[in-house]
């Protein structure tokens, strides 16, 4: 589904986000990613949301190398890859139910086709009854749902996320991962991108880790004081 | 459309609708968008109003010009029917080869009317209106020559002309005159003033195209999260840009209402002083207002100014916004 092979990344000025890194991400599997700020997670995300092109190497999803598409097709590569920011992101002057129908809205989605589908993600992420609301009125934990559902409104095959736990006490971060589970439980590939060693410690899955823009680890985190 | 997923169906296209239904919603989409678009103005009042003072005062001097070209071209127009020619006769003539010429004359087909004004008759006009009455009782004969005032058909500058010097080679005729000078005189007036109010209005034109290309560039550079946003959800350029366009839609719309309103203002205020003037000269000159088919076209012109402005900036600004 996701292949990363041989990617480098520099910036002018010379610094190097990444260096040569290999790994392959299966349809339907879930995976975390992590290491120190400034290791290079973010960077690996930019470039598969087509942000960032790399410098070298190849991004594949679904065997198509993205760097071989036109600028003109950037958009349609984004609808297929729902992405949570660390920031959010959100439309601050729109309801939350117009920032989650903005991609249906973006794919020609109207009337009660649209509305089904982003009362079926409101109804997710468990936030139904703020959908009038302004994100600004609503906690960082409901915000970061927010951007969960409009992330997931178009059911896109690939989900990625970054620090989606990032300013969130333990009992939410929990239940977002919750959530993440079960996309990845209906067959979707999710990449949470995170620095929370203990959540990935207790969540047990497949951990890519970097350091200093390589990969330094691929597989299950051994887990220091847990069990 | 999904380029990396053949399999995925996406967008409400993959989904059943029919070919009708798509067509009626490309419609309200287009309608729901405009609509948006208005509000989005009527959310910033001030911004907006400007923009189309602006706009609509910019319009309003080409617009004004080109009415008082078309009356000024009304007034001499009027002027051009009155186009005769004199028929000077020699003094050797006999007044029977003067009327046979009148009766050839008026069988010509080139010749609407042919009057004839005798030495007799002329001289008593003269007395009467020169003031000179009693100094020309000292006069042994009558100085002033019959005259055949012919009226023709075709009274454009040029074809008078023509007439004009094959009239002149008529053997009893002394000599032939069109008083036309006067009348090139003016069409050369107005067709100065008629390019003049092109230029200018070239130029108001073209600063309306700027104001609203930078007024759009502002709302772009304030709207740079948002347009980041649905870049970042698969936002196509055409779907972001298209907010902005029918905002530079309206701009022209109103902009163009407020030009016509405004210009309406200014005959209305200009009219009491034309009939003060017009009747010190008998004259019943009607000051012509705009026709409905100006109307239609100030208001596409504006419309088109808009989009453009618009659009220009768009193309510009839009691509250079890109998530980080």
């Amino acid at each position: 589904m996701l292949q990363f092979d041989q990617v480098s990344k520099s910036y002018p000025g010379g610094f190097v986000a990444l260096e040569r890194i290999n790994f392959r991400i299966a349809k339907g599997e879930m995976v975390f990613l992590t290491g120190h700020s400034g290791a290079g997670k973010s960077t690996i995300l930019k470039l598969i949301s087509m942000i960032e092109r790399p410098s070298t190497g190849r991004v594949m999803i679904n065997n198509i190398d993205l760097s071989r598409l036109k600028r003109s097709q950037i958009p349609y590569v984004r609808r297929d890859v729902g992405i949570i920011y660390q920031n959010h992101r959100l439309l601050m002057n729109h309801t939350v139910f117009d920032n989650v129908a903005l991609p249906l809205v973006i794919e020609g989605f109207t009337g009660k086709e649209m509305v089904k589908r982003v009362h079926a993600a409101l109804d997710k992420v468990g936030l139904l009854d703020k959908q009038r609301c302004l994100p600004q009125t609503l906690s960082g934990g409901e915000q970061q749902r927010v951007g969960i559902a409009r992330a997931v409104v178009n059911k896109p095959p690939l989900l990625l996320a970054d620090e989606p736990t990032g300013n969130l006490d333990p009992e939410l971060s929990r239940d977002i991962m919750r959530v993440f589970e079960a996309f990845n439980q209906v067959g979707v590939s999710v990449l949470v991108a995170t620095h929370d060693l203990g959540l990935i410690a207790r969540m047990r899955y497949r951990t890519l880790t970097l350091k200093q823009g390589r990969m330094i680890n691929d597989g299950l985190m051994p887990a220091p004081g847990v069990l | 459309m999904s380029i990396l997923f053949s399999s995925r169906a996406s967008g409400a296209k993959a989904s059943r609708v029919n070919p009708i239904q798509r067509f009626v919603m490309f419609f309200v989409h287009h309608i729901r968008q405009a609509v948006f678009s208005l509000g989005e103005l009527w959310r910033t009042p001030g911004s907006s109003l400007m923009t189309i003072a602006v706009l609509g005062l910019s319009l309003t001097l080409p617009t004004t010009l080109h009415l008082l070209v078309k009356n000024v071209q009304q007034i001499s127009g009027g002027f051009a029917k009155a186009a005769e020619i004199n028929l000077f006769i020699r003094d050797t003539a006999t007044p029977q080869q003067v009327q046979s010429l009148k009766t050839i004359l008026e069988a010509d087909s080139q010749i609407a009317g042919v009057r004839h004004i005798s030495k007799e008759a002329a001289m008593a006009e003269f007395r009467e209106a020169s003031g000179f009455g009693a100094a020309l009782n000292y006069l042994t004969d009558n100085p002033l020559p019959d005259v055949l005032v012919v009226l023709p058909v075709h009274t454009e500058p040029a074809a008078a002309r023509q007439l004009q010097q094959q009239l002149e080679k008529e053997r009893i005729v002394e000599f032939a005159k069109l008083d036309l000078e006067w009348l090139q005189r003016l069409d050369a007036l107005v067709l100065l003033l008629q390019q003049a109010v092109v230029a200018i209005g070239l130029l108001l034109l073209s600063a309306v195209l700027l104001i609203v290309s930078n007024t759009i560039r502002l709302s772009i550079i304030n709207k740079r999260d948002e347009i980041e946003v649905m870049k970042l959800v698969g936002a196509t350029d055409a779907f972001i840009q298209r907010p902005f366009l029918y905002t530079g839609l309206w701009f022209g719309v109103f902009g163009g209402l407020l030009a016509f309103l405004v210009t309406e203002a200014l005959l209305w205020w200009l009219r009491g002083a034309i009939a003060s003037i017009s009747s010190l000269y008998q004259s019943d000159f009607q000051l012509q207002a705009m026709s409905l088919h100006e109307f239609g076209g100030l208001l596409l012109l504006a419309i088109l100014l808009g989009v453009m402005g618009s659009y220009l900036s768009v193309r510009r600004h839009l691509r250079a916004i890109e998530p980080s």
